[in-house]
C-alpha cells in the first residue's frame, strides 16, 4: 500500500506491507518495523522498532529519527477542514493523505497561504455582526465577522493582509459550520 | 452532629430534582446517590442521551434545546419536580442559581431549595446592593458607584462620575456574572461604546441592562472564600481559592492555597468573608469574591450565592463534601465541622477547566461529537466530567466539557500531577483545550506563581495566536506512520476525511480494494 501524506507543510511517499505480525513502514525511503494494535475505531497503540532489528534504509531517504518506543495515537476526522486529526500523545497535527490536504496547520480553516482566503463558520452559530463590506482593505488579525455559538460572541479574523472581496455574511443569519461568510483577495 | 438531633430537625428528604446539565448534574447525582437519595434529572431536547440523564433514576424533558425554553424555564421545572414527587430542588450552578424566583417558586412548591434564601440571592445578586453589605460589615470595597446605572442614565452623566472615579475602570453589570456584561475602559473616550456594549450583552444575559462602575486596580489577584452557612446562625470559611489564571474574566485554572496569601492575610480574608455572610444571614454554599493588590490589600468584589465550578479544589484540600453539606443544610442539620481544620489546607490543588474550544484558533468553540475519550486517572486525580464518547457536544450552552483537578501534598507535586494527567486526556472528534494547559503549566509565570487577574489576557495578546503545542518532527513522522496504518488497516475510518476534498483519483473504494488484495483487511 502506497500513499502519500502531508504533515505540517511536508508530503512524504509511504508505503506499508505486512511484516510477520506487524507491518513495516516506508517514509521517504527510510523503514521502521511497526506493531499496531487497533484499540477502537480511532485509536492505535504503535510500537515502533521495539524489539526489532531496525530495517535497512531504502535509497539513503531521510532518517526517521527519535521515533521509536510505544505510541498511542488517535485518528479522527476533522468536520471543519474535512481532513484528518491525528494526535500523538495529546499533541493534535492535521494531515493529509494522497495528497488531499490543502491547507498548513496554521491556516487552519480555510485560509491558504496563496489565493483568496475563504472565512468560514467554524461552528454553527449566528451572525452577530459584519465587520467589513466589500472592498476595504484588511489587515491580519483584523476582526471580520462575529459569529454567537455556545453562549459566547466569537471574532473570526483575517489571517493576512488583502482586500475584501465578497461578504456571505448578513447580520442575523444562521450558519451551518463549513459556511463561507468573507472572501479576502 | 449527634443522631438524634439529625432526626429531630431534619425534614426527611427522599428525592432531588436537579435542575441543570452537565458535569454538575452529574456531580451531583453521584452526592445524592451517595446519601441514598433518589436523582431526578431534566433534559432539553439535545440532551436525551446526557450523561445526567443516564446517571439519574428518572428523567422528565423541559423542552427545545435553547436554555430559555427549557433549563431556564422555571415553571417547567417545578411541574417535573411535582410530577417525579421529588421533594428537594438543587440548582447546581449556571441557569437559574442565583434566580430568586426559581428559588422562591420551588418554596412556594413546597420544595425545599439546596441554595440560600430568595431573600439572599437577591440582595447579593444585587452588585451594588452587595457591596453595600460589605461596607457595613466593615468590610473594603473596590471604588466605584453607589447606585446602579439604569438606562435612563445619560452619558454625559456616566462620564461625570466616571470622571470621580478615576481611569482605568470596568464597567459592570449589577445582575452580572461569568464575565458577561463586563467592559474595561482605558481612556474616556471609550466609555460611552463600553457601556453601550456592556448594556446590551447585559440585557440579553440577565435581562436586566444596569451597570455599574468600579476602578480597575493593577495588576490585582482574584481570590475568593468559600462559605457554609447553616440555619442555625453558623457560618464558615474555607481556606482561599486563588482564581486569577482568567481570559476574558472567565476563570480557566483555580488553584487552593494561594501562594499570595500568608497565613495571616488568610485568616483576615476568611473573617472578613464570614463577615459579610453573618451579615447577610447567610445559609448554604457561597462564596465571597476578593481583589487583592499589590500591596497585600484586598477588597470585596462580589458574592456568589451558590456552589461554584471551582468547588472540588476546596473538598480536595479539606476533605469535606460541600453538595452533601449544602444537602445536609437544606434539610436543617448543624455545621458540626472544626473551623481550624477548615483553615488548614491539607496539599494543593489545581483544577482546569477544559473547554470544547479550538486554543490555536482564537479559543472559537469546537461543538460537535467525541468519537473517542479518555480520562486521566490515578492517585490525586479527579475528573468532574459530563462527557462521553458518542455523545455531541451541544452549541446551546457553555463548552466547558470537564474539570480536571489534581491533588498532591504540595503545589510541585500536583503541578506534575496535573502534567501527567493532561498527557493522559485524549479526546477526539473535537477540539480542546487541553494542549493550551499543557502550555499554561509550563510557563515560568505560573510555575512560580508570579500572575495577576489579566497576566493570561496580556500574555495571549502578545502571543498573536501562534500554536500552544508545535508538534516536534519526530511526532509529525508518528503521525503520518499512524495514518499510513489507519489508512491500510481501515479505509473507511479515513474516508470520510479523505473523501471531504474534491478529489477522485483514489477514491477510499479503490484503497479497501486494495487493502483486501494486499491482506491489509
Amino acid at each position: 500500500m502506497q500513499y502519500e501524506i502531508e504533515t505540517g507543510g511536508r508530503t512524504r511517499q509511504v508505503t506499508v506491507t505486512r511484516a510477520g505480525d506487524g507491518f513495516t513502514v516506508s517514509v521517504d525511503g527510510r523503514s521502521v518495523q511497526v506493531n499496531a494494535a487497533r484499540i477502537d475505531a480511532y485509536t492505535l497503540s504503535l510500537l515502533i522498532d521495539v524489539g526489532a532489528t531496525p530495517a535497512p534504509s531504502v535509497g539513503g531517504g531521510p532518517a526517521v529519527g527519535g521515533i521509536q518506543g510505544s505510541h498511542e495515537v488517535t485518528i479522527a476526522p476533522d468536520p471543519v477542514t474535512r481532513q484528518l486529526t491525528v494526535r500523538v500523545g495529546t499533541t493534535p497535527m492535521t494531515v493529509g493523505l494522497n495528497g488531499r490536504r490543502r491547507w498548513g496547520r496554521k491556516e487552519e480553516g480555510g485560509h491558504a497561504a496563496s489565493g483568496p482566503q475563504r472565512v468560514v463558520a467554524p461552528m454553527p452559530g449566528k451572525i452577530v455582526r459584519v465587520l467589513v463590506k466589500p472592498g476595504d482593505p484588511v489587515r491580519a488579525r483584523q476582526g471580520l465577522v462575529v459569529i454567537e455559538a455556545m453562549k459566547m460572541e466569537n471574532e473570526l479574523r483575517a489571517a493576512r493582509d488583502g482586500t475584501v472581496t465578497e461578504v456571505q455574511a448578513r447580520e442575523a443569519m444562521s450558519v451551518d459550520a463549513g459556511t463561507v461568510l468573507v472572501v479576502i483577495a | 452532629m449527634s443522631f438524634v438531633s439529625s432526626v429531630v430537625e431534619s425534614s426527611p428528604l427522599k428525592k432531588i430534582l436537579i435542575a441543570n446539565r452537565g458535569e454538575i448534574a452529574v456531580r451531583i447525582a453521584r452526592a445524592c446517590r451517595e446519601m441514598d437519595l433518589s436523582p431526578i434529572a431534566v433534559y432539553s431536547e439535545c440532551d436525551r442521551a446526557a450523561l445526567h440523564v443516564r446517571f439519574a433514576d428518572e428523567a422528565y424533558p423541559i423542552g427545545p434545546s435553547a436554555p430559555r425554553e427549557s433549563y431556564l424555564r422555571i415553571d417547567r421545572l417545578i411541574d417535573a419536580a411535582k410530577q417525579a414527587g421529588a421533594d428537594a430542588v438543587h440548582p447546581g450552578y449556571g441557569f437559574l442559581a442565583e434566580n430568586e424566583d426559581f428559588a422562591a417558586a420551588a418554596r412556594d412548591a413546597g420544595l425545599t431549595f439546596i441554595g440560600p434564601t430568595p431573600e439572599a440571592i437577591a440582595l447579593m445578586g444585587s452588585k451594588t446592593a452587595a457591596r453595600v453589605a460589605a461596607k457595613r460589615a466593615g468590610v473594603p470595597v473596590v471604588p466605584g458607584t453607589e447606585d446602579p446605572l439604569s438606562a435612563e442614565v445619560t452619558d454625559v452623566e456616566i462620564a461625570r462620575i466616571a470622571d470621580t472615579i478615576g481611569y482605568p475602570l470596568l464597567v459592570k453589570a449589577v445582575a452580572g456574572g461569568g464575565g458577561k456584561g463586563m467592559r474595561t475602559v482605558r481612556d474616556p473616550a471609550e466609555l460611552a461604546s463600553a457601556v453601550r456594549a456592556a448594556r446590551s450583552e447585559a440585557g440579553a444575559a440577565f435581562g436586566d441592562a444596569a451597570v455599574y462602575l468600579e476602578r480597575q486596580l493593577t495588576r490585582p489577584r482574584h481570590i475568593e472564600v468559600q462559605l457554609l452557612g447553616d440555619q442555625h446562625g453558623t457560618v464558615l470559611p474555607f481556606v482561599e481559592r486563588e482564581c486569577s489564571i482568567q481570559r476574558r474574566h472567565q476563570k480557566v485554572v483555580e488553584e487552593t492555597p494561594s501562594l499570595a496569601v500568608s497565613p495571616a492575610l488568610r485568616v483576615e480574608m476568611t473573617a472578613a468573608a464570614a463577615a459579610v455572610a453573618r451579615a447577610v444571614g447567610y445559609t448554604n454554599a457561597g462564596t465571597i469574591e476578593f481583589l487583592l493588590d499589590e500591596d497585600g490589600r484586598f477588597y470585596f468584589l462580589e458574592m456568589n450565592t451558590r456552589l461554584q465550578v471551582e468547588h472540588p479544589i476546596t473538598e480536595m484540600v479539606s476533605g469535606v463534601d460541600l453538595v452533601r453539606w449544602q444537602i445536609r443544610i437544606a434539610r436543617g442539620e448543624r455545621l458540626d465541622l472544626s473551623p481550624e481544620r477548615l483553615l488548614t489546607p491539607a496539599g494543593h490543588a489545581i483544577e482546569c477547566r477544559i473547554y470544547a474550544e479550538d486554543p490555536d484558533n482564537s479559543f472559537l468553540p469546537s461543538p460537535g461529537r467525541i468519537l473517542h475519550l479518555r480520562a486521566p486517572a490515578g492517585p490525586g486525580i479527579r475528573d468532574d466530567s459530563g462527557a462521553t464518547a458518542g455523545l455531541d457536544v451541544p452549541i446551546f450552552y457553555d463548552p466547558m466539557i470537564s474539570k480536571l483537578i489534581a491533588w498532591a501534598e504540595d503545589r510541585p507535586l500536583a503541578l506534575a500531577r496535573m502534567r501527567r494527567a493532561l498527557g493522559e486526556y485524549i479526546v477526539a472528534g473535537i477540539k480542546t483545550t487541553v494542549p493550551f494547559f499543557t502550555w499554561l503549566f509550563a510557563q515560568p509565570e505560573f510555575v512560580e506563581s508570579r500572575f495577576h487577574t489579566t497576566y493570561l489576557d496580556e500574555v495571549l495578546t502578545a502571543r498573536e495566536g501562534r500554536p500552544f503545542v508545535e508538534p516536534r518532527p519526530e511526532e509529525e513522522a508518528i503521525a503520518t506512520i499512524a495514518a499510513a496504518i489507519q489508512a491500510a488497516l481501515s479505509p473507511a475510518a479515513v474516508a470520510s476525511a479523505s473523501n471531504g476534498a474534491a478529489n477522485a483519483d483514489a477514491p477510499p473504494g479503490r484503497w479497501k480494494a486494495r487493502a483486501r488484495t494486499e491482506g491489509l483487511c
